[in-house]
């Protein structure tokens, strides 16, 4: 009986052949968020607050471990913007344009080469109506939510020769590349460098390669 | 064919004997699988895949020279044995040390050569292993080995056990248990790698690698046990010297090479496994059956092949029937009037441990090239010239020995070292502090090599005073600086350090009034991540402007400094470093945004001797060099030793009131001494030497199964454990607890005197 329920499993799962999903033409051109600087001492505190406590938190750890602790002090959630230095110390939820920008400044403060990264990846409709939901209830814009899939803002770090490692501030991990298709994997990437050098080769990520700044699909 | 699996435990830490016999199955449908147990309190042995059970009594009543014969006749008769745990592996490979072609685990001189910590096989992989030591050393030693460590390190048994020992006292009571539990004394002390955990499983028989796969988990029970994981072709860059490797030694049956990936992709191997892993059927539901190649390879016949059902496989908890011929064994009866039932292994794993130990002990032992160590400390010259400076057989004990000789020599070195490292733009120099102990010997020594004073009331700096230091010469700090009021002296005062923000502004105040003056005026910042009461929290932005507005309100006459104190003996010397350059980090934005510059460091402190006296000069000569190009204004650095001066300076003589041996061997000792001279004996070791009787000579105290308990009637009053008495102590002889100068000293109180 068990043998009988193995390959019937084994049949469904060949049946089933996931087809990479392109992503949304909306994001096409969109521009991934960068944190606003009065000019002023207020958003300058709040700016060397942010890197040194990053250098106190790393607690001898490698310079390329993940800075866990500002998903620990800053929920994931609605937050509004343009958003200045000043506010989003500040606030308890920010979203993950704002972790990605904090997670950029870190990672450079910490020497390492360090880019923006934008990604689109599936879930469920379920998913997506409960984030319109609590999005819409903090009259925040939902422009990051289609269907089954989402625009998520991340941190790509050159961790050796044209490798990369992409740190999502908002989940507190690193993406795992080898993840193809299914709920919660992403589908098409976009890393912005404007280093000639990244941008006539490209990054390695994982086993993929990445051009700089054009979406590139997964899988 | 007739396949045996054992190492059915299906708990919250499981054997692998279950996967293993899902993946038989898996590969051999028509086999006959028989689940091999030694309680009927595993619940494994109900899987429904065991066609037949062999359900053994435990192991602590086992005969095992007449169950040795019957393995070997099932073996003769063709059946193929796969055994799920490492001990019984590793008692089937002293029956059959060559193996035997039916036997699916490694032979006896495999064993040997991967025994943790240091897995002298798996040299040739692309791995390292994490820094250990013996816990053969004497406790001086160990302690060290701790404090190098950021007391991130893991007391390991010789088998499977592991504690994290984060502090000494949870160190002695883990060592304790883990001797016990596993009968030896040989346990060692790893450092902590901190990283993603991942594992290689192998299949080989006869020498030859018939397959491996790796797997990270991706979810873990508290244990750290795999819960999830992802499963993955082995990188060929470790394929290659794995399969020499298993060729090395030999190696039949399956195996598991635990590793840490740490932030840098650098492999650390925790230890190897001479058997599957627990997660085997995970890497079968990912096509990689190595259960399935192995039988293929020792029977020759094929396994059935099967389609990969995913890359990523996770646990779920299932209830199965219970087999009518093994019914649930009686209700454990609680324990009268106590918490809980029996917390032991249900097979009885660990007698088996002891069995074994008893009939080999090199077999299961630590594999140890090096002379073993009998724990017995090193004893600075010095300690024995001051000690044999008094008359012991006059000495009215408990009694403090001020180690004058000793005294001298460390007050004159740090004064030498800070006039050595001092250059033309920064001075550095040092702080005696005064709460470390008061004698007035040891504050005169440090008035003499050039020493400040740092007080943390008003009675020390008076103190300071009367010993012959000038009020320029004293430093202020702590948040009691005003105690006891009316005796801030009006004289002008080298800095003073400010606690809190309240505490900032009364300084300020007191300065505009006049009633109180000092050349500079600084904050004591609390560093983040780090647990302390004191100081001007950062941990906040709110906090951190907060500081930065108090410290704006400094007037522009005083000059400004930053004290910053943790002691690097309870957070380890690395990682005391670490904080020191994070430290400057929050000075060097202190400065921005504030505008005003840093000429004054304090930084403190609470260093273990040993650290701070045989520790690289060329560490602190770094630091200089690294605050003159962070915070180029600064001209003074105080470095704050702290009980580096004070612990080594006096010593606690106690004499031996009685003795009692024990019939496990145990001495129990009374001493006249107790917890009331020695309230430090559960943070850090203390060096202990007696006089010889005959000789007169000092020997010092190596490891054994003494325990000396304070005068006291209390129940903690425990001076030390696990010590071994010197051939002819007798009640009346005199012992020398050394390294009691510091906190030992200051903190010690009058209790039982009556
Ligand atoms: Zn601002
Ligand atoms: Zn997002």
């Amino acid at each position: 009986m068990y043998l009988v329920e193995v390959e019937s499993a084994a049949k469904d799962q060949a049946a089933e052949v996931v087809a990479p999903g392109a992503p949304s033409d909306r994001w096409e051109e969109f521009p991934y968020s960068r944190l606003s600087h009065h000019g002023d001492r207020c958003c300058e505190m709040a700016r060397q607050w942010v890197v040194a406590m990053d250098f106190a938190q790393l607690n001898g750890a490698s310079v390329e471990s993940g800075p866990r602790w500002l998903r620990e002090k800053y929920k994931w959630g609605p937050s509004p913007w343009p958003m200045h230095w000043c506010d989003v110390v500040e606030r308890d939820t920010i979203d993950c344009g704002a972790h990605a920008a904090l997670a950029l400044e870190v990672f450079a403060a910490r020497g390492l080469a360090a880019f923006p990264a934008q990604l689109v990846q599936k879930y469920s409709k379920e998913a997506t109506d409960q984030w319109r939901g609590s999005w819409e209830a903090e009259e925040v814009s939902c422009h990051w939510l289609d269907g089954e899939h989402i625009y998520h803002e991340a941190t790509a770090v050159l961790v050796g020769t044209g490798e990369l490692k992409v740190w999502d501030g908002s989940a507190g991990s690193w993406v795992n590349p080898r993840q193809r298709g299914g709920y919660g994997s992403v589908l098409s990437i976009r890393v912005f460098a404007d280093s000639p050098e990244a941008i006539s080769n490209g990054f390695r990520w994982g086993e993929q390669r990445i051009a700089a700044n054009r979406w590139q699909q997964i899988g | 064919m007739k396949v045996y699996v054992s190492g059915l435990y299906s708990g919250g830490n499981p054997q692998p004997g279950v996967g293993i016999v899902r993946s038989v199955r898996q590969g051999f449908p028509f086999a006959t699988i028989v689940g091999v147990e030694y309680s009927n309190r595993v619940s494994g042995i109900h899987w429904e895949d065991l066609d037949e059970l062999w359900i053994q009594r435990p192991w602590s009543e086992l005969d095992l020279d007449a169950y040795g014969a019957q393995v070997r006749g099932v073996l003769d008769e063709g059946g193929l044995w796969i055994s799920g745990s490492d001990l019984e592996a590793m008692w089937l490979a002293s029956i059959f040390p060559d193996g035997h072609r039916n036997l699916l685990a490694p032979p006896n001189g495999a064993f040997k050569r991967i025994t943790k910590p240091s897995v002298e096989a798996a040299d040739k992989l692309p791995v390292e292993v994490p820094t250990f030591i013996s816990t053969d050393l004497p406790d001086w030693e160990l302690h060290a080995f701790c404090r190098a460590h950021n007391w991130r390190v893991w007391l390991k048994g010789p088998y499977y056990d592991a504690a994290r020992t984060p502090t000494w006292d949870r160190f002695i009571a883990a060592r304790d248990a883990l001797t016990k539990v596993w009968s030896t004394d040989r346990l060692f002390l790893q450092a902590h790698v901190s990283g993603y955990e991942e594992s290689v499983m192998l299949a080989a028989y006869q020498g030859e690698l018939l397959g491996c796969v790796s797997m990270r988990k991706r979810d873990i029970t508290p244990e750290g046990k795999t819960w999830a994981g992802d499963v993955s072709p082995v990188d060929p860059k470790f394929e290659e010297p794995l399969r020499e490797m298993v060729r090395d030694l030999n190696w039949t049956g399956g195996g598991e090479l635990e590793m840490v990936r740490d932030a840098a992709g650098q492999r650390w191997l925790l230890e190897m496994n001479p058997r599957f892993p627990a997660w085997v059927h995970g890497a079968t539901i990912a096509g990689h059956n190595l259960p399935a190649l192995l039988v293929q390879a020792a029977a020759g016949v094929n396994a059935r092949r099967a389609k990969p059902l995913a890359s990523e496989f996770t646990r779920v908890v299932l209830e199965v029937p219970v087999r009518d011929e093994f019914p649930l064994p009686a209700l454990p009866e609680p324990f009268a009037g106590a918490i809980g039932h029996s917390m032991k292994h249900p097979s009885g794993l660990t007698s088996l441990a002891e069995r074994l130990h008893k009939a080999d002990a090199e077999l299961i032992g630590i594999a140890e090239e090096e002379a073993v160590a009998d724990g017995i400390p090193q004893v600075p010259e010095t300690f024995l010239d001051d000690i044999a400076a008094y008359d012991l057989e006059r000495l009215q004990t408990p009694e403090f020995l001020y180690m004058g000789s000793t005294a001298e020599q460390l007050f004159r070195r740090a004064g030498e070292r800070a006039h050595r490292l001092s250059t033309n733009e920064v001075q550095v120099v040092s702080g005696y502090s005064i709460k470390t102990n008061p004698d007035e010997r040891l504050i005169g020594l440090a008035l003499e090599n050039g020493f400040l004073a740092e007080a943390i009331s008003l009675l020390e700096v008076q103190k300071a005073l009367k010993v012959g230091f000038r009020p320029d010469q004293v430093i202020l700090n702590g948040p009691g600086k005003w105690w006891p009021e009316g005796m801030m002296p009006k004289e002008r005062l080298h800095a003073v350090f400010c606690d809190s923000v309240a505490d900032l502004d009364r300084c300020v105040d007191a300065l505009a009034t006049g009633e109180m003056d000092s050349r500079h005026v600084g904050i004591r910042i609390r560093t983040p991540n780090v647990v302390s009461r004191f100081g001007i929290p950062l941990d906040s932005p709110g906090t951190f402007r907060a500081l930065v507005e108090a410290v704006e309100r400094l007037p522009a006459h005083v000059a400004f400094g930053v004290h910053f104190h943790m002691a690097s003996s309870n957070i380890g010397v690395a990682q005391w470093w670490h904080l020191f350059e994070s430290m400057l980090k929050w000075c060097r934005a202190i400065e921005q945004l504030t505008g005003r510059t840093i000429e004054i460091l304090d930084m403190g402190g609470g260093w273990f001797p040993d650290d701070w006296h045989s520790s690289d000069e060329s560490r602190f000569v770094r630091a200089v060099e690294r605050v003159k190009a962070v915070l180029p204004r600064v001209t003074q650095i105080v470095s704050e030793p702290g009980k580096a001066m004070a612990q080594p300076s006096m010593a606690l003589a106690m004499r031996i009131l009685e003795i009692q041996e024990h019939e496990d061997d145990s001495i129990e000792a009374v001493v006249d001494g107790s917890i009331a001279e020695l309230p430090m004996y559960a943070f850090q070791p203390h060096r202990i030497l007696r006089q010889c009787g005959e000789s007169g000579a000092l020997q010092p105290l190596g490891r054994g199964k003494t325990h000396l308990m304070g005068r006291l009637c209390m129940e903690h009053d425990i001076v030390a454990t696990n010590v071994a008495l010197p051939e002819g102590t007798r009640a009346g002889d005199v012992l020398i607890f050394c390294d009691a100068g510091g906190y030992d000293r200051s903190m010690s109180y009058v209790f039982g005197r009556g």
